[in-house]
């Protein structure tokens, strides 16, 4: 069940309507901290086991501050940090999505931290798409929390029995998709490839793998590039994948989709590395499935080659309207740090945030950790927030693969929006 | 919500006064002198005079706080450019008509307002007609079958909005739901994986039906009080004097229930207008495009692309829509106090 915005709408109104009325808020100097330091981080991010961990260290060192881990869920989470951040006290930290940082760094909301970069561990060593996402105009707003990148994966089990083998090429992925279409004729739910069609990051592979783009940047001007010729044929590729493989919602996103695996009926998902742990989930999904899941990379249309894929992720920000930033920083560099870094990757099935825990991925981990290094980004302007939050790409694909629109059409308007918003003001 | 029983008993004393036969045509002119009367002349006269205003202070303080304020807030929101830095600064930037001139050139606001407009028609319509016979059918049937029917319709009228939203999102799940394998082995034809949100005609089309069955109970139940108020002698007569049920209803019952006609289309249209959650909730809050209402649209641009002064144009010219039908709401509400009053 997903998350119920109104809600938040009613909250955030209210919210906005006293932030309007009672005056800004004030940003004591740190004398004292004394805390409590509150932490907002995503679902699914950190396992228990480390933030327990992390609030130990924590503990050992300041036994008189508080520390409040509350997780939030991604579905509303945009209009939540807009009202957080717009009180006089927002949540210390914030765990941000890669693509909502340069957001809330133009806008004011997080602290510089451009002076401690060097006193972060592995500072040195972090990724490098991580470390763009949270550079602003030449400074760091974030600090790099971890990654994650798509691949395909598939019941090992469904292939034996269609007598087909992980494809090497987009022209393959049909072939095997239609063998195994055929080989489970006979279940009128059978998708070999169970795509929902707001999926976007999982679509935005095939737009670049046939060399299409979102939106392309000169001299400080975007122009959106979903209506290129290459970005069509990107999308027309997968749309006929979609097409002929997929009996997922058309007009449905992707929150049910490891579920949706675990229950059967499904020969192929495009997910993230930590979905395996979702799919084998005792009460989500189905843990007699371990011996029968397999990963390979999403193929490009160059037989033997892979498509960049996109790069998710989140980093961790500081507020700076908070109270506590001393404690704050502190409690993050030891989250971001080796030790505890070490366990997000090993348990909890993210990519690290430093290159030199790379070699951690291991069995099928070690395919979503090759995907990144083949991977893109979003345009990285704080006006992508308003383009991913406008649903405008879900609702391109929507059209596109109910056949409401032609693909022609259906581009053409989403770029020349895409255009707009990112030019905006 | 308190309104049902007034407007019922509005309607009641208003009826009283419609059904005396040619009580419109030969209305006897109203005698000048006031109903109540006057308190003598002096200092009485003052406090008596000072009492009704001390009464209504609270309320009006009350209105003012939750109403008023968080209005005129909105329309001066509306006149600035109230981004995600301006929420954070607390300080807008002041663009005085830009946010409607803006508004006005967008084709989708434009689309929007259609969107809204028709839906708004389509939801008020089908919900008096089904509402009017509902409260016929209440009116004939035996009492058992009345008290199980009022029932029903105040179960209906009891369940959570939320709720029951989310019950028939299962119910026409892509995958799971009962109705798309009802429709299939009722021989319908083929509705497995039947996508009813993949065309927005027919998405509006389960739009409708989850607000229409959430607004009958209190239109019916209004509509059926007031039904039980018409005289049996009037009906009688007409149907002594040769009239058919079908002219009995177009012309004796119809007419006499006209107030009561105009004040719940007049609340339904309001209700329906801003309709929400049945959009968006439905739609896992992610509604596209093609499902924007008026207010789906105003909530995208205030919370979802943070344009707050934006969504809050959309917001102002909403209200200004509603101010229209709550006119006729309100005059209807006089008159029909003026009658009791010329009574």
């Amino acid at each position: 069940m997903r998350p119920r915005k109104f809600l938040v709408a009613a909250v955030g109104m209210a919210a906005a309507l006293i932030a309007t009325a009672c005056g800004t808020g004030g940003n004591t100097p740190a004398a004292a901290e004394t805390g409590p330091l509150t932490i907002w981080l995503m679902n699914g991010s950190a396992p228990q086991s480390v933030i327990d961990g992390v609030n130990t260290d924590f503990k050992a060192k300041h036994p008189n501050v508080t520390v409040n881990v509350e997780i939030q869920q991604w579905g509303d989470v945009g209009t939540k940090l807009d009202t957080a951040f717009a009180g006089s006290t927002p949540p210390d930290v914030m765990e941000l999505g890669n693509t909502l940082v340069a957001k809330y760094a133009a806008a004011g909301a997080l602290q510089d931290i451009t002076s401690k970069k060097a006193g972060y561990e592995n500072s040195s060593t972090w990724l490098q798409s991580l470390t763009d996402s949270c550079t602003l105009g030449g400074k760091l707003y974030c600090v790099p929390y971890y990654a994650g990148s798509r691949a395909v994966i598939y019941r090992t089990d469904q292939f034996t029995a269609a007598g087909v083998q992980p494809p090497d090429s987009l022209d393959g992925l049909l072939t095997v998709g239609k063998k195994l279409m055929a080989a489970n004729s006979s279940d009128p739910n059978y998708s070999a490839l169970y795509f929902p069609g707001k999926y976007w990051y999982a679509a935005l592979p095939f737009i670049w793998d046939a060399g299409g783009d979102i939106a392309t940047n000169s001299g400080g001007k975007w122009q959106g590039s979903l209506n290129s010729t290459s970005s069509q044929q990107g999308l027309t590729t997968l749309n006929t994948l979609v097409t002929s493989l997929s009996k997922a919602d058309k007009t449905g996103d992707e929150a049910k989709q490891d579920a949706a695996f675990a229950q059967g009926h499904i020969g192929m998902i495009i997910a993230n590395g930590w979905e395996v742990g979702v799919i084998l989930d005792p009460k989500a999904g189905d843990p007699t499935l371990k011996d029968k899941l397999g990963v390979f990379p999403i193929p490009s249309h160059v037989a033997g080659q892979t498509a960049p894929v996109f790069l998710g992720g989140s980093d961790l920000g500081i507020a700076a309207k908070s109270k506590n930033k001393t404690l704050a920083n502190e409690w993050v560099g030891m989250l971001e740090g080796q030790k505890h870094m070490s366990e997000m990757a090993t348990t909890g099935g993210v990519i690290p945030n430093t290159t030199s825990l790379l070699s951690l991925g291991t069995g099928l981990n070690a395919t979503f950790y090759a995907a990144a290094k083949n991977s893109r980004f979003v345009p990285n302007s704080p006006n992508w927030a308003s383009v991913e939050n406008a649903n405008t790409i879900p609702d391109m694909l929507v059209s596109i693969f109910t056949g409401k629109a032609t693909i022609a059409d259906a581009t053409k308007a989403a770029s020349d929006k895409i255009t707009t918003t990112l030019n905006g003001s | 919500m308190a309104s049902g029983s007034e407007i019922f008993r509005e309607a009641g004393f208003e009826m009283g006064t419609a059904i005396r036969p040619g009580a419109t045509a030969t209305r006897p002119t109203p005698s000048p002198e006031p109903a109540l009367p006057r308190p003598p002349a002096g200092v009485n006269r003052v406090r008596v005079s000072l009492l009704p205003y001390a009464l209504i202070t609270p309320a009006a303080a009350v209105i003012l706080g939750v109403l008023a304020f968080p209005l005129g807030m909105l329309v001066w929101l509306s006149f600035q450019h109230y981004g995600l830095r301006q929420l954070i600064a607390h300080q807008g930037d002041w663009v005085g008509l830009n946010n409607y001139a803006t508004l006005l050139a967008d084709p989708t606001f434009q689309h929007v307002v259609l969107v809204s407009l028709l839906f708004t028609v389509a939801n008020v319509g089908l919900t008096l007609v089904l509402s009017t016979l509902i409260a016929l059918l209440l009116l004939k049937v035996s009492t058992p079958v009345r008290v199980l029917l009022g029932s029903g319709l105040v179960f209906v009228w009891a369940t959570p909005v939320i709720v029951a939203i989310d019950v028939w999102q299962w119910m026409f799940d892509y995958e799971f739901g009962v109705v798309n394998y009802l429709l299939t082995q009722l021989r319908f034809g083929d509705f497995i994986h039947h996508n009813w949100f993949e065309h927005p005609l027919q998405g509006f089309g389960v739009i409708t039906v989850v607000v229409v069955w959430g607004a009958i109970p209190f239109v019916a139940i209004t509509l059926f009080a007031a039904l039980t108020q018409v005289p049996q002698d009037i009906l009688e007569a007409a149907e002594v004097d040769g009239a058919d049920p079908w002219q009995i209803f177009w012309r004796v019952t119809a007419p006499l229930l006209r107030p009561i006609f105009l004040i719940v289309t007049s609340l339904s249209t309001i209700w329906d207008f801003q309709v929400f959650n049945q959009v968006y909730v439905l739609l896992n809050a992610r509604p596209s495009q093609d499902y924007f209402t008026i207010a789906v649209y105003s909530y995208r641009e205030s919370f979802g692309v943070t344009q707050y002064g934006l969504g809050a144009a959309i917001a102002v010219v909403m209200v200004l829509v509603l101010v229209v039908v709550t006119f006729f709401y309100v005059r209807q509400t006089l008159e029909t106090a003026d009658l009791e009053l010329a009574r």
